[in-house]
């Protein structure tokens, strides 16, 4: 087994609520793996505790086939976290420097600099005057010091405009190419399906789906047809046709809810039936990932 | 071993650069020390040991405050900040990360007092014997590790604004009825009778008796050393309680 980071039925209770509930997954080593879901979904307690920080309630945490406390593991990963200030009183220089002698193979000083696209002047500037998109790749720069084989990004895009977003997630892939293990949380669906090969997805502290960005969206989005009527169609006719979810009606507009849209087109053609403008939707992911959140929340 | 001596460096170049211990540590002794010595000292009959007496009270004030506040605020703060907690991914131990605190601070008060007592050579020409000048700043130097404790227990408070407010009142109280501001004979004699048991007047008064050519009292040094265990008591039990909650 190469399974580098193993959850074992883990639970994390705090004051008698349930943040993490029963939670069990394994991750391969060059897998990059998205754990996603809204706020409060548990997604940085499970972080906290693959890195050590949290112990589970029960269940067990294993990164390497070790506690991730031990020295020797700690040396092999590197984290991003949130609300994470950068260290007052020295300059990035120095703070990188000061991060690269913790580790036995640290990566490259100006490789460092360059993953994380700080200028020269940055670099002699004290880390608590840098804006809160530099400190944001200071933190990157940090968590990659030790030329880690895992890592741990918490929520990492957070605060950063669109063109750091691009420039990050690039970088992610290079450290993918170089066979890293990378496990990032995040509320954007898109960035997951962007860059992960894998989809963990969490809702009060439980994972409701697991798969490949692919099998997930095929989950989560509903696609359907629509046209306008010519004269009016039964909703109730329409219902029962086969591969069907639901039927709606919108400014004029008919909404048929469906897994399979050639399917469906091919049953209204054939039906003969008296309609206009016929389109496609692939139904917008974001919009159905929260759908799917808030049914669980109903259940 | 390379990771542990840039800590101890980092830690060092940390306190040097703020702006908080160059005011309280450094400068405010020494325009004590002037204001003192140079401005108000009418009526005293031995000029030369009351200079030198006074240039112990105020290293010692100054190795007294960086103790309590530089670190304890400072620890309030990287907890506050994440900072610790990110810490404890590193490879770097908890107890390394904390034994370089302790030295960072111990080198800092090394400087602070190299610095005061050169300033009190160069300004009122204070002249002790070698022998003095060096138990006076190793007896400062190992009797900040009770304030060091105190430090740590400052450090276990919520939030930063708390811990400084706590802590500037601990220091002025202590400062002041411990006798380093004003010599303990002319305070009212209620506070001398409790400020002969803080830590404050146990420190100076080591100081202030190796000026003299005595030795600091044994009970200087037993007060100290209870002092350092109480409050190293405290705050381990604070912290344990506080990890505990989580």
């Amino acid at each position: 087994m190469d399974s580098i980071v193993v959850l074992d039925h883990v639970t994390k209770t705090f004051k008698n609520k349930k943040a993490v509930d029963h939670v069990s997954f394994s991750i391969k080593k060059g897998e990059v793996v998205a754990i996603l879901g809204p706020n409060g979904a548990g997604k940085t307690t499970t972080i906290m505790m693959m890195l050590g920080l949290l112990e589970p309630t029960s269940g067990e945490v294993r990164l390497f086939t070790s506690h991730p406390k031990e020295k020797k593991i700690r040396e092999r990963i590197g984290a991003m976290l949130q609300e994470v200030s950068v260290i007052d009183a020295l300059k990035v220089k120095e703070i990188i420097q000061l991060f690269r002698s913790y580790y036995p193979s640290p990566m490259p000083f100006e490789e460092l600099v360059a993953f994380t696209g700080l200028s020269k002047d940055d670099l002699k500037r004290r880390a608590d005057k840098l804006s809160g998109g530099q400190k944001r790749r200071l933190g990157f720069a940090l968590a990659l010091a030790g030329n880690p084989d895992l890592i741990f990004l918490d929520e990492p895009t957070v605060g950063l405009d669109i063109a750091s977003r691009k420039l990050f997630w690039h970088t992610i892939d290079e450290l993918k190419a170089q066979g890293k293990t990378i496990i990032f949380t995040t509320h954007y669906l898109q960035e997951a399906d962007d860059v992960a090969d894998r989809i963990i997805l969490f809702n009060h502290g439980t994972i409701i789906e697991d798969g490949t960005p692919v099998e997930i969206k095929a989950k989560l989005s509903k696609q359907s047809v629509s046209f306008v009527e010519s004269e009016e169609i039964s909703m109730k006719e329409l219902k029962q046709l086969p591969h069907v979810l639901d039927v709606y009606k919108r400014k004029d507009r008919i909404f048929v809810v469906t897994d399979h849209t050639d399917e469906v087109i091919a049953a209204l053609f054939e039906k003969k039936l008296k309609i206009s403008g016929i389109q496609i939707e692939q139904g917008r992911l974001d919009e159905a990932f929260e759908q799917l959140t808030e049914n669980r929340e109903a259940m | 071993m390379r990771a542990f001596q840039m800590q101890c460096k980092a830690e060092t170049i940390r306190i040097l650069r703020n702006p908080y211990f160059v005011f309280w540590s450094l400068l405010m002794p020494i325009v004590f020390y002037i204001i003192f010595t140079k401005v108000f000292n009418t009526n005293i009959q031995d000029k030369q040991e009351w200079q030198a007496h006074y240039l112990m009270s105020m290293t010692a004030f100054s190795v007294m405050g960086s103790a309590i506040m530089t670190l304890g605020i400072r620890i309030v703060e990287e907890r506050t900040k994440g900072w610790s907690v990110f810490m404890r991914i590193t490879p770097l131990s908890d107890q390394a990360f904390f034994a370089a605190k302790m030295i960072g601070q111990t080198v800092i008060h090394l400087f602070s007092i190299l610095i005061i007592f050169l300033a009190g050579a160069l300004i009122n020409q204070v002249t002790l014997t070698a022998f003095e000048w060096l138990m006076s700043g190793l007896w400062i130097l190992l009797g900040s590790l009770p304030f060091l404790a105190l430090g740590t227990l400052v450090g276990t408070m919520k939030r930063v604004d708390t811990a400084s407010g706590v802590s500037n009142v601990i220091y002025m109280i202590l400062a002041i009825s411990g006798g380093m501001w004003m010599p303990m004979e002319i305070m009212p004699s209620i506070i001398q009778k409790i400020g002969v048991w803080l830590p404050s007047y146990n420190l100076g008064n080591g100081a202030w008796e190796i000026i003299r050519g005595n030795s600091p009292e044994w009970g200087n040094f037993l007060i100290l050393l209870g002092y350092f265990f109480l409050f190293v008591l405290l705050s381990s039990y604070i912290r344990r309680k506080q990890e505990a909650a989580v």
